[in-house]
């Protein structure tokens, strides 16, 4: 059963979609390098990591939802191209790694106070979820 | 004159170089929007924290003070990246509208910059000091959030018109 997607009978959804995708990103992801910038001795050091971990939740949290749910939007516009498109699924897999690893590793670095390897590790997973993310474009 | 300028900037060597490999201009393009994560998420705790809606276990100071130099590293990180991907297709991007309004919501940023540093950025020892969140601080921090999602939108607009 062939079923009409809303969102590709207009070409302006696409770009107001990605416009939502960036702001979510910033606000999750931006809040999240916070925390680990904090590990590192960086930015908000006036408070615990633990202090800075509960005031940027929510921003965290909304940010995220908004980029997975626009993200999920963009993704139903084309589903066949990005499914086979391998830099999409490497970003979906880094994407999984950087949320699991922030919730479980950096939570506990965080209530631990310290822990600067796990900090770098998850800048560096949500960079390489960027690089997934742009290169989708470009192979 | 400008056309020439522009061409000229596009043929150097550096520019010239990006342009021409398939892969370094998507890798400045993922750094650009990393970046921009980073350092868009500063401009957001700090206006959040401006307006009083979030970070409250943070005083004025606290935000300003902590993020100052980070968000200097931040702004000159994305606006690198940015300087190298203009420089790879000059003419192209100087051609382009989004390009444009972008470039015109960057020079309004800066006039926001100089009109609000003083008694804004500058001044978050006697903000914290008021019983109540100055309204030209609530001010500022709105426009920049305004100025600045816009600025992200164009940056976005840039990739739809060739």
């Amino acid at each position: 059963m062939l079923i009409e997607n809303p969102l590709n009978d207009s070409s302006l959804a696409f770009p107001i979609l990605e416009c939502f995708h960036i702001a979510g990103f910033v606000c999750g992801v931006g809040t999240i390098a916070l925390v680990n910038l904090r590990l590192l001795g960086v930015g908000l050091t006036q408070k615990s990591a633990a202090q800075l971990w509960r005031d940027t939740m929510p921003w965290t949290l909304g940010g995220l939802s908004l980029v997975i749910f626009s993200g999920l939007l963009l993704f139903s516009t084309d589903p066949d191209m990005y499914y086979l498109n391998y830099a999409f699924l490497l970003k979906i897999a880094f994407l999984l790694l950087a949320i699991g690893f922030y919730y479980t590793a950096v939570h506990r670095a965080v209530a631990a106070g310290k822990g600067r390897v796990v900090a770098c590790v998850s800048l560096a997973l949500w960079a390489l979820v960027f690089f997934g993310g742009i290169f989708i474009g470009f192979v | 004159m400008y056309i020439a300028l522009v061409r000229w900037l596009q043929e150097t060597d550096l520019f010239s170089c990006i342009r021409g490999s398939a892969y370094t201009y998507p890798v400045i393009l993922s750094l650009h929007m990393a970046a921009l994560a980073l350092f868009g998420g500063m401009i957001l705790v700090t206006n959040v924290r401006l307006l009083g809606l979030g970070m409250r276990s943070y005083s004025i100071s606290d935000v300003l003070d902590g993020l100052r130099i980070p968000k200097r590293f931040g702004f000159i990180f994305v606006a690198t990246c940015g300087t190298l991907l203009f420089g790879s297709k000059a003419e192209q991007y100087s051609m382009n509208p989004w390009f444009r309004i972008k470039i015109t919501l960057l020079a309004l940023i800066v006039i926001h910059q100089l009109i609000f540093r003083g008694s804004v950025y500058n001044n978050a020892a006697e903000l914290d000091r008021a019983p109540q969140i100055p309204g030209r601080a609530k001010l500022a921090a709105g426009l920049s959030l305004l100025l600045w999602t816009c600025m992200a939108c164009a940056g976005r607009g840039i990739g739809y018109i060739n």
